[in-house]
């Protein structure tokens, strides 16, 4: 068992959960979406970002082509969070949580691409 | 016949292996570089991640501790203010308590994450700050930005390996010709000095091992520009291994190697035909022909010394007697060689007992009054002192001098700092190996057609080249001035088509002034070359076909008024007849509906 291994799955995985458990529920329904949820999908995002600098291979170049689109949308996603919180007269309503949520969508597709990616290296390395 | 047409389809296959496996090579560098990169961002992770880390636990714990507002009434921190808060905090900018004043348990949440986020910051800065001082990080930079800098390369350059004394010489040579080149050498001092020293154009430099072909591709072997390579390190291996990684992955560029052993520079013949340059082989061949040619040896210092050189004065070195060499390493043994293939008889001094092919053998320290006395130099006529110390060279040519005043010295002088000491010496012969390398580098590379002048010259004769050099200072004066090459081809000279196959196109007729062609212009045609075969120093006479390239040496402003009779018809049609035709296209038109009366022709061209 590689510790290294273990931290990195542990990572992506989480990101991929926690962006998951953001999404779920009805999409223009502010109740439904925690924004303490959102904060952790973002700095486990980032974290698995930095996890995945400085591998040279194919598969980890993909791997960090989709991290870095998962932290685009999701820091677009608290951006607009803050904007419709703290800015915007209307507040958090159904269509900015629907904004919200979508774009953490967006995320989640990545991030299931990214888990997908490291079944695809865990099934082709036991193979070997 | 088919051999031939299999010969002609074979190249370009044969050149595309080539040209593939250079670039395999320079990717193999390239990626070397980046490799650097990676190990970098891979060590960038564990101070980011921290990073990333406190800042997350500082703002979530502002936003879970209660407050309160300017009434009294509870109020959490949105996550935007608390990232505000963390943010200015975190980087010590500190613009205080916002929105509202903290409650005691919010700041000491507060207190717990400066901190925190401090010693964050400084991890994480303080890593990357050692990584640039990093000196695997500095060079693969430097390599990258090299690479970059000569593959943007788009005209003619020389690769010269080794930027020493001689690298230096050569490289400034071809930037005073405005010709470009890159450099490779070990050490980064010389390549810092690139930047420091005054060069005309960027110079790329890369401080790296040259027996590394990757280093060689990076720097411009597989570059469709470079024009040459020149390899002129201190490490004969060295210079074997540049020579062979051209030749091999290269085999058309010319290549110029330093070599100070005979055995090297039959290792490097095995490799193609690549030019190699023994100082002190070369030496010798200076002093014999100096000894049997005295104007010719000076025409041949001049011309190689490259633009702006004074005229070298003419030696007289006794062409009957005995010489006295000091020392029998490399240069004594060539130069012993020498001598006596012009029949001079010659005594060697030398420390260590040898046998000097039959010459007079005097074992001892040449510095010893003793041994100086048995040389007998009052009766000597030329002394050669050719040791490895300056300071043993310089008192021998004192002694020598003290006891024969008229004795004709050669001397080798090995550090470059002490110049001013034999200038002051006034030596007949001195040798400095850098130059003679760089001399004959430049020689050989500058332009081919000096090249061929300067190895066919001696053959003709001490008389011819006592009429050349007299020539040579009616025209430029003492200060050698340009050395420019004319090819008489439709592109370079247009306007000299149909009279060059009319046959009847001399020499003479076309070095007119194009402003008043009853003054000639001040230009010497050193050498003609027509397929291969070189004319010395055609007369007037000489009749100029299609294809020739003539060598000419003058002044500048002959150059351009020359190159304006090359390319401006009606400049040619002056020069040749006397006529002036209007350039223009309008005048033209009218002048040719004119031209059926002889008189408006004439009226129209006074």
């Amino acid at each position: 068992m590689n510790l290294e291994k273990v931290v990195f799955g542990f990572f992506v995985v989480l990101a991929a959960t926690l962006n998951f458990g953001f999404f779920i529920g009805d999409i223009s329904d502010p109740d439904l979406h925690n924004p303490y949820e959102l904060f952790a999908a973002v700095v486990v995002n980032l974290v698995a970002t930095v996890l995945k600098f400085g591998d040279r291979t194919q598969i980890g170049a993909v791997h960090l082509a989709t991290s870095l689109v998962a932290d685009l949308q999701l820091i677009g996603a608290t951006l607009l969070f803050g904007y419709a919180t703290h800015v915007s007269s209307a507040g958090m309503d159904e269509s900015w949580t629907a904004s919200v949520v979508s774009l953490s969508g967006g995320a989640l597709l990545a991030n299931v691409v990214s888990v997908v990616l490291l079944v695809v290296e865990t099934v082709s390395f036991h193979r070997d | 016949m088919r051999d031939l047409v299999k010969q002609l389809l074979g190249r370009p296959d044969d050149d595309r292996r080539v040209r593939r496996a250079t670039f395999r090579v320079a990717r193999a560098s390239a990626a070397q570089a980046s490799a650097t990169i990676f190990l970098i961002l891979r060590r960038m992770r564990a101070p980011l991640i921290v990073l990333i880390t406190i800042f997350a636990v500082g703002v979530l714990g502002l936003t879970l501790i209660p407050g309160q507002d300017a009434d009294g009434g509870p109020l959490r921190l949105s996550f935007f203010d608390a990232f505000y808060v963390m943010s200015y905090t975190a980087t010590t900018i500190g613009f205080g308590e916002i929105p509202v004043p903290f409650t005691y348990s919010q700041r000491m949440w507060v207190t717990v994450s400066i901190y925190l986020s401090v010693v964050g910051w400084a991890y994480a800065i303080g890593s990357l700050l050692a990584l640039l001082q990093d000196r695997s990080f500095r060079s693969a930079l430097a390599l990258q930005h090299f690479s970059r800098k000569v593959s943007r390369l788009r005209e003619p350059f020389l690769l010269i390996a080794g930027h020493g004394r001689t690298g230096e010489l050569v490289g400034r040579s071809f930037d005073r010709l405005g010709r470009r080149c890159v450099v490779l050498d070990l050490d980064q001092e010389r390549i810092d000095r690139l930047e420091l020293g005054s060069y005309v154009s960027d110079v790329p430099g890369l401080a790296a091992d040259a027996r590394d072909a990757g280093h060689l591709a990076v720097a411009g072997l597989g570059h469709p520009c470079c024009e040459a390579v020149v390899a002129l390190t201190n490490d004969e291996e060295a210079n074997l291994t540049i020579v062979m990684a051209a030749a091999l992955l290269r085999p058309e560029l010319p290549v110029i190697a330093r070599v100070t052993s005979r055995t090297i520079a039959e290792r490097m013949q095995a490799f193609g035909s690549p030019s190699t340059v023994n100082a002190f082989d070369r030496f010798g061949d200076h002093l014999r022909l100096a000894l049997r040619a005295p104007a010719a040896y000076q025409l041949k210092t001049w011309l190689e010394s490259g633009p702006g050189a004074e005229l070298p004065e003419r030696g007289a070195p006794p062409a009957t007697g005995r010489w006295v060499v000091f020392g029998y390493g490399r240069l004594g043994r060539e130069l012993v060689t020498d001598l006596r293939a012009e029949g001079l008889e010659v005594t060697v001094v030398e420390v260590r007992p040898t046998d000097a092919d039959g010459a007079d053998v005097l074992v001892g320290d040449g510095s010893d009054p003793w041994v100086l006395a048995q040389a007998d130099l009052d009766r000597a006529v030329g002394v050669v002192a050719g040791t490895d110390n300056d300071t043993t060279n310089l008192s021998l040519v004192a002694a020598a001098r003290r006891s024969n005043p008229t004795v004709f010295v050669a001397v080798r002088q090995n550090r470059p700092a002490n110049a001013p000491l034999f200038a002051a010496m006034e030596i007949d012969a001195l040798l400095v190996p850098t130059e003679v390398v760089a001399h004959e580098v430049y020689a050989q590379l500058s332009t081919p057609l000096l090249w061929r002048f300067l190895r066919e010259m001696p053959g003709l004769g001490e008389e011819w080249a006592e009429r050349m050099v007299h020539r040579l200072t009616e025209v430029c004066g003492t200060r050698l001035q340009t050395l420019w090459k004319v090819r008489l081809t439709a592109r370079e000279a247009p306007a000299l088509g149909t009279w060059l196959v009319s046959g009847g196109a001399t020499l003479g007729a076309l070095l007119r002034s194009p402003e008043d062609r009853d003054e000639a212009l001040h230009a010497v045609a050193l050498v003609v070359l027509r397929q291969g075969i070189a004319t010395l120093a055609p007369d007037e006479d000489f009749a100029l076909r299609p294809g020739d390239e003539i060598l000419f040496a003058g002044r500048a402003a002959t150059r351009r008024a020359l190159s304006t009779t090359l390319v401006v018809h009606g400049a040619l049609e002056y020069v040749l007849t006397g006529r002036r035709v209007p350039s223009s296209w309008a005048w033209r038109k009218l002048s040719q509906n004119r031209r059926p009366s002889p008189d408006a022709a004439a009226g129209g061209s006074s």
